[in-house]
């Protein structure tokens, strides 16, 4: 055996344990704060350390905010939707279509009523397919969903948080008798959905509206209420959801779209940092579905899909539905081994001899690049390496040089009608921020009537459960925090101990043994 | 004028804190321009339903109405007048 090693293994061990001692008195101060629920130290590689910390949701809003951050936000939202069903054109919309509201990030103005047309005819395809009979919907507006989904159903309640837009939903009952015998119309906070009993529907829909929810303390609370109601067997079904790991894509294309030629790209970048900064919504990362799981042991599984559409809109490129079911797992399970996209490079056409080739298989391709987002990707990639005195039009013109090699998520889709015998599933669960998606082909006589296939998909890293969600309304509050931690850190931490840098997490990463996971917490602060 | 001093003092913080500090002229587009966002406007509505005892419920509400300065004024205008 070497020496040196040996000695240099002496040492190591000696010094492993002092700098454990260190974190471990770092984190003890820490968690004495009553604004941190979890924290970790690490040693920064220079002698310092780095602090991680999960705030305390609560502490935060109701401390630091005087609880005005979370309740205002609710409260201005509904006043939104109060507002969106007094003009003039909300009186003369028709039934079930009132769009009021819908407007484009890019455009600022409505969304096309072809495209919303669309959108919701999706989502209440994805809907029926989990065959509800017995639905709580939440949130449920003026009713798009409600007048889709509701004939097919035994009973539907229907809740919102605005009289006003539920006022609005009645009129338009009272033109379809038959389908508002079976809809019972409630004005409930979705945090406040109270007085059902355990398994008393078979599933719970709330379409585009998590992204109105304050934060994800507030979201966890309706979900826990929602799983609780759902009998064994059915669904949770989260549609519209904003994503997380696209954010910033998402941002830099708003932006982009909006700047004029001559916009310096330094500008640009600022305004994409101030956009996300401002982001009043809640978006989410498909981990914080999956972090839900061990929460709950009645999910018994969580499906993340991007959405159908051709249309091109923020709703087709950034948002997702997740899927929580419920109880039991049903049917056969399909662990399949994935291809990676980047070795094979199929195209469309491709996939579709080799699937006519092999009627019988079940094929998984991962990692396909996203012809939907492609160009947004790449804008972000050529802004990231611009020099600040770049313009917008310099960009646009190199943007328009780009080779797209990606593959349209509906085309996948379409491949389902096209007679090949194969159900066509797609999934974002990996959470990878450049948009890519996983797909899996199945013959359609195995999944006889299975509404949600239990595919084995690939699976989000440890790292996504640290940005779980961003803190709408609440930049100003965390960095308040983050101010009062270090004051708590100086005065009761010697010199030599106090963190160089705090960062604030939604969850401490860590490894199957329960240790913190270091590489993944160092990779964030990088980041 | 004394309700139009308040009105851009209102309108100004609420520009500073969403952190826009460009000049601010009474026709500037407020919400059509994108400067403010609905989740801000939205302290427009109550401003003026609790300062001018607005009732949107009554006369309705489109964007146009609180979209700059000046139209915000008018509105408290014919508001006052009618009463």
């Amino acid at each position: 055996m070497d020496t040196l090693t040996d000695n240099a293994g002496d040492a190591g061990p000696n010094q492993e344990a002092q700098c454990a001692n260190r974190q471990a008195e770092i984190e003890d101060v820490l968690r004495a704060h009553p604004g941190v629920r979890e924290a970790a130290a690490i040693s920064d590689g220079s002698g310092g350390f780095i602090a991680f910390v999960v705030p305390d949701d609560v502490y935060v809003d109701d401390v630091l905010g005087r609880g005005a951050a979370g309740s205002s936000l609710v409260g201005k939202w509904k006043k939104i939707f109060d507002l969106s069903q007094l003009s003039r054109d909300a009186h003369s919309t028709p039934v079930g279509f009132n769009t009021e509201g819908w407007n484009s990030s890019y455009t600022r103005g409505m969304i096309p009523a072809d495209e919303m047309r669309e959108w919701v005819e999706n989502s209440v395809s994805d809907i029926l397919r989990l065959e509800p009979r017995n639905v709580c919907e939440i949130g449920c507006g003026t009713g798009m969903l409600v007048m889709r989904i509701a004939p097919h159903c035994e009973r539907y309640l229907a809740v919102d948080l605005s009289s006003v837009v539920l006022d609005r939903l009645r009129e338009q009952l009272r033109t379809v008798p038959d389908v508002s015998a079976r809809v019972e119309v409630m004005e409930s906070r979705a945090d406040s959905l109270d007085g059902f009993d355990e398994d008393s529907f078979d599933t719970v829909v709330l379409s585009s509206v998590v992204q109105f929810f304050p934060n994800i303390a507030y979201l966890t609370k309706v979900l826990a209420k929602a799983v609780n109601m759902v009998k064994p067997g059915g669904h949770v079904y989260i549609g519209d959801v904003r994503s997380l790991p696209l954010l910033q894509a998402f941002a830099s294309s708003v932006e982009l779209f909006q700047a004029a030629d001559a916009m310096s790209a330094g500008e640009l970048r600022e305004r994409i940092r101030r956009r996300i900064e401002r982001e009043p919504e809640l978006v989410l990362s498909p981990a914080y579905f999956f972090s839900l799981q061990r929460e709950f042991s009645k999910i018994a599984r969580v499906d993340i899909r991007p959405l159908r559409g051709r249309s091109d809109n923020e709703m087709t490129r950034y948002r997702y539905e997740a899927i929580l079911q419920v109880g039991h797992e049903g049917g056969t399970s399909f662990d399949a081994e994935f291809q990676d996209w980047a070795e094979c490079k199929w195209t469309l056409d491709e996939i579709r001899s080799m699937l006519r080739r092999h009627p019988n298989e079940r094929i998984g391709i991962k990692q396909i690049p996203n012809a939907r987002i492609e160009k947004d990707l790449a804008a972000m990639a050529i802004l990231g390496g611009a020099d600040a005195a770049h313009t917008a039009g310099e960009l646009r013109r190199e943007l328009e040089k780009q080779v797209e090699e990606g593959i349209h998520p509906q085309a996948l889709f379409d491949l389902e009608t096209e007679g090949l015998g194969f159900a066509v599933c797609l999934s974002w669960a990996a959470c990878r921020a450049d948009g890519s998606y996983d797909a899996f082909f199945v013959p359609k006589r195995l999944l006889q009537g299975m509404g949600l296939p239990a595919i084995g998909w690939p699976a989000p890293d440890a790292s996504c459960f640290a940005h779980l969600a961003n803190a709408p309304g609440q930049g100003k509050l965390r960095n308040d925090l983050i101010t009062q931690l270090a004051a708590h850190c100086s005065r009761n931490l010697g010199e030599e101990l106090e963190p160089a840098r705090i960062v604030l997490v939604d969850a401490i990463p860590r490894t199957a043994d329960g240790a913190v996971a270091g590489q993944e917490l160092l990779a964030l602060k990088l980041r | 004028m004394q309700g139009k001093a308040e009105i851009h003092e209102f309108v100004r913080e609420l520009l500073t804190n969403s952190g826009d500090d460009q000049p601010l002229t009474d026709s500037d587009s407020l919400l059509v321009s994108g400067r403010l966002q609905s989740i801000d406007a939205v302290e427009i509505v109550v401003f003026l339903e609790e300062k001018f005892g607005i009732d949107f419920a009554q006369i309705g509400f489109d964007k146009e109405q609180i979209d700059s300065i000046d139209a915000i004024y008018a509105l408290t205008q014919t508001v006052s007048n009618s009463n």
